[in-house]
């Protein structure tokens, strides 16, 4: 029986009988059961983390973060590397929309030479691993084109995730009514004023959500440019652990970092998703 | 041809002239394709004959990779899947939380967190560290064929299982689709001919969803032979590990980097188009 087939049920039988003890205790004892497996789940991670041969020294960890010398404050390590992953995402996002609206654009265009760029940019992208692509980012592009490595980490995010933005932002705009276009037409709109006016408020709540997870994912895959030595999160940790030797420790704040940030956004997400639904009435 | 498009191309070659100006003329590059081709294929010295060399050798294991982690990778994400859409709590606390945890890391964050237990914790407790090379249960033709080097196991057990956990999450994203997407009446009917919760699975719910999930398993195949360029940084010694010692070896970054680049473009590519003829016959036949 499927969830809400279940929950029409037992609605239904408390209406007719009063308030209903059999489903109230199911609900009590799959809690219970949770609480069982996962405190053992808990239990089990505890006691293999004491019996393994590590020294744990999270009372280290707090410089980490910052320092107060003399009455100032100073930032460790990974609040500085968080700040440039912030910054390398905040930069390429703006670059990922314009390419992927550019992309769009070509895609949707007549003109022969927009839909063959756009078609060689996106299977390019789409058949090779993003380390492939930031090789040869680093290693090939950068050299011949004179940029440095902080740029060549934000253009190759860039170019990754633009494929992605391209391909939402053309499903917004093929997403909207062909009637509208037509009606638009039929009273005279000029081009830029159609979409000024009936196309882009339409599509615009249909891209927006999905483009937000593209900025998330940004945050996701900027750790990649550690591997060319960008100075962001990712290697903040490498350098702590070659630093400190506590391996897990930095791991763990790490990933807790991002999975703070990822998370957080992801929730705001669906919280301006379901604002825009309800515009949308 | 109109005039933008003219201006368009021209563009383009504009760009790709001054690439190659700027090779030539300002790093003065010497372009030598054929040290880094002979690391594809290189002539034996004492036969004379044509043998694989380590790009051959890095791109067999990411295809071992890819069909392993796949393989793996389903039988997580079946299980996962089903524990998402079961009725309960535990098991979907469990698979959900699995799925977000993988999806909100960084894969290369993940990938050095699993490197780190399960590599200097998991394996020595297992005893896979123990197994001798040279046993004959490892070294024969099948094995290597199935698993590589016998004395890389190890390594590539930790690879395929890092990117088997990683890619599960997603196909038990796919699985849970695919479940979800049967019709209510199809869970409805088989539970009122009396079959088992388990019974209902196997013989109505999967049978179904089995032939939904299919497409987007293939576009995963293709997903995962791109991540697993990503296990290099573990030192698996894939396609894109070689690709890192030959740039090393001889220098020739430029050369070998769009060659990797030009051979991971080629498989997926082709696999791509293979799986979408596939798809295409299979849903005439279904007609």
């Amino acid at each position: 029986m499927t969830m809400q087939a279940q929950r029409i049920e037992i609605s239904r039988i408390r209406e007719s009988r009063g308030p209903d003890l059999r489903g109230l205790s199911r609900a009590i004892w799959q809690i219970c059961q949770a609480v069982l497996v996962l405190g053992l789940f808990a239990l089990l991670i505890w006691r293999g983390a004491q019996s393994m041969e590590y020294n744990w020294q999270w009372y280290r960890i707090q410089p980490f973060f910052y320092r107060v010398i003399d009455g100032e404050l100073i930032w460790g390590p990974l609040i500085k590397g968080l700040m440039v992953t912030l910054q390398l995402a905040a930069l390429s996002g703006v670059i990922t929309i314009a390419i992927g609206l550019a992309t769009a654009l070509m895609r949707l265009s007549d003109s022969i030479s927009g839909r063959v760029i756009s078609k060689v940019y996106l299977e390019a992208i789409r058949n090779t691993p993003l380390l492939v692509q930031l090789f040869l980012f680093y290693f090939v592009l950068a050299p011949i084109f004179g940029i440095d490595r902080f740029w060549a980490g934000v253009l190759c995010l860039s170019f990754f995730e633009g494929s992605f933005a391209s391909e939402i932002i053309r499903g917004g705009i093929v997403g909207v009514d062909r009637g509208q276009y037509e009606a638009a037409d039929a009273i005279g709109l000029n081009r830029y004023n159609k979409f000024r006016h009936v196309v882009i408020p339409q599509s615009l709540p249909m891209i927006l959500p999905p483009l937000t997870g593209v900025m998330i994912s940004l945050i996701k895959h900027s750790a990649i440019v550690s591997v060319i030595a960008v100075s962001e999160l990712t290697t903040a940790g490498l350098n702590l652990i070659s630093d400190t030797f506590m391996a897990f420790e930095v791991w763990f704040l790490v990933a807790g970092i991002y999975l703070a940030v990822t998370i957080s956004l992801s929730v705001g997400v669906s919280v301006l998703e379901v604002f825009l639904n309800k515009n949308k009435r | 041809m109109t005039l933008i498009d003219i201006l368009a191309f021209s563009a383009v070659l504009g760009l790709i002239v001054f690439a190659v100006y700027r090779v030539n003329e300002v790093l003065v590059y010497n372009w030598d394709w054929s040290r880094v081709l002979s690391y594809i294929l290189r002539v034996d010295d004492e036969t004379g004959q044509y043998a694989a060399n380590l790009l051959l050798y890095g791109l067999a294991t990411t295809l071992r990779l890819a069909v392993w982690g796949t393989v793996l990778a389903s039988v997580f994400g079946v299980v996962m899947g089903l524990w998402r859409t079961s009725d309960n709590l535990t098991l979907r606390i469990l698979s959900r939380s699995y799925v977000e945890l993988i999806r909100n890391l960084p894969p290369l964050v993940f990938i050095f967190i699993f490197y780190f237990f399960v590599s200097s914790q998991m394996f020595p407790a297992m005893g896979i560290d123990n197994i001798n090379p040279d046993n004959a249960a490892v070294d024969n033709r099948v094995f290597r064929l199935l698993f590589g080097d016998p004395q890389l196991l190890p390594n590539f057990l930790a690879g395929a299982l890092c990117l088997a956990l990683f890619e599960g999450a997603y196909i038990t994203e796919i699985v849970r689709a695919g479940i979800q997407s049967i019709a209510k009446g199809q869970w409805e009917a088989a539970r009122a001919i009396g079959l088992s919760r388990f019974n209902v699975l196997r013989d109505v719910i999967l049978p179904q969803a089995l032939r939904r999930i299919l497409p987007p398993l293939a576009g995963q195949f293709i997903t995962l032979i791109k991540d697993s360029a990503i296990v290099s940084l573990i030192s698996i010694q894939e396609l894109t590990f070689m690709a890192t010692e030959v740039a090393a070896t001889t220098t020739k970054v430029f050369e070998t980097w769009i060659l990797v680049g030009g051979i991971y473009f080629v498989l997926c590519y082709s696999f791509a188009l293979f799986f979408g003829t596939l798809e295409r016959r299979a849903s005439k036949t279904r007609r």
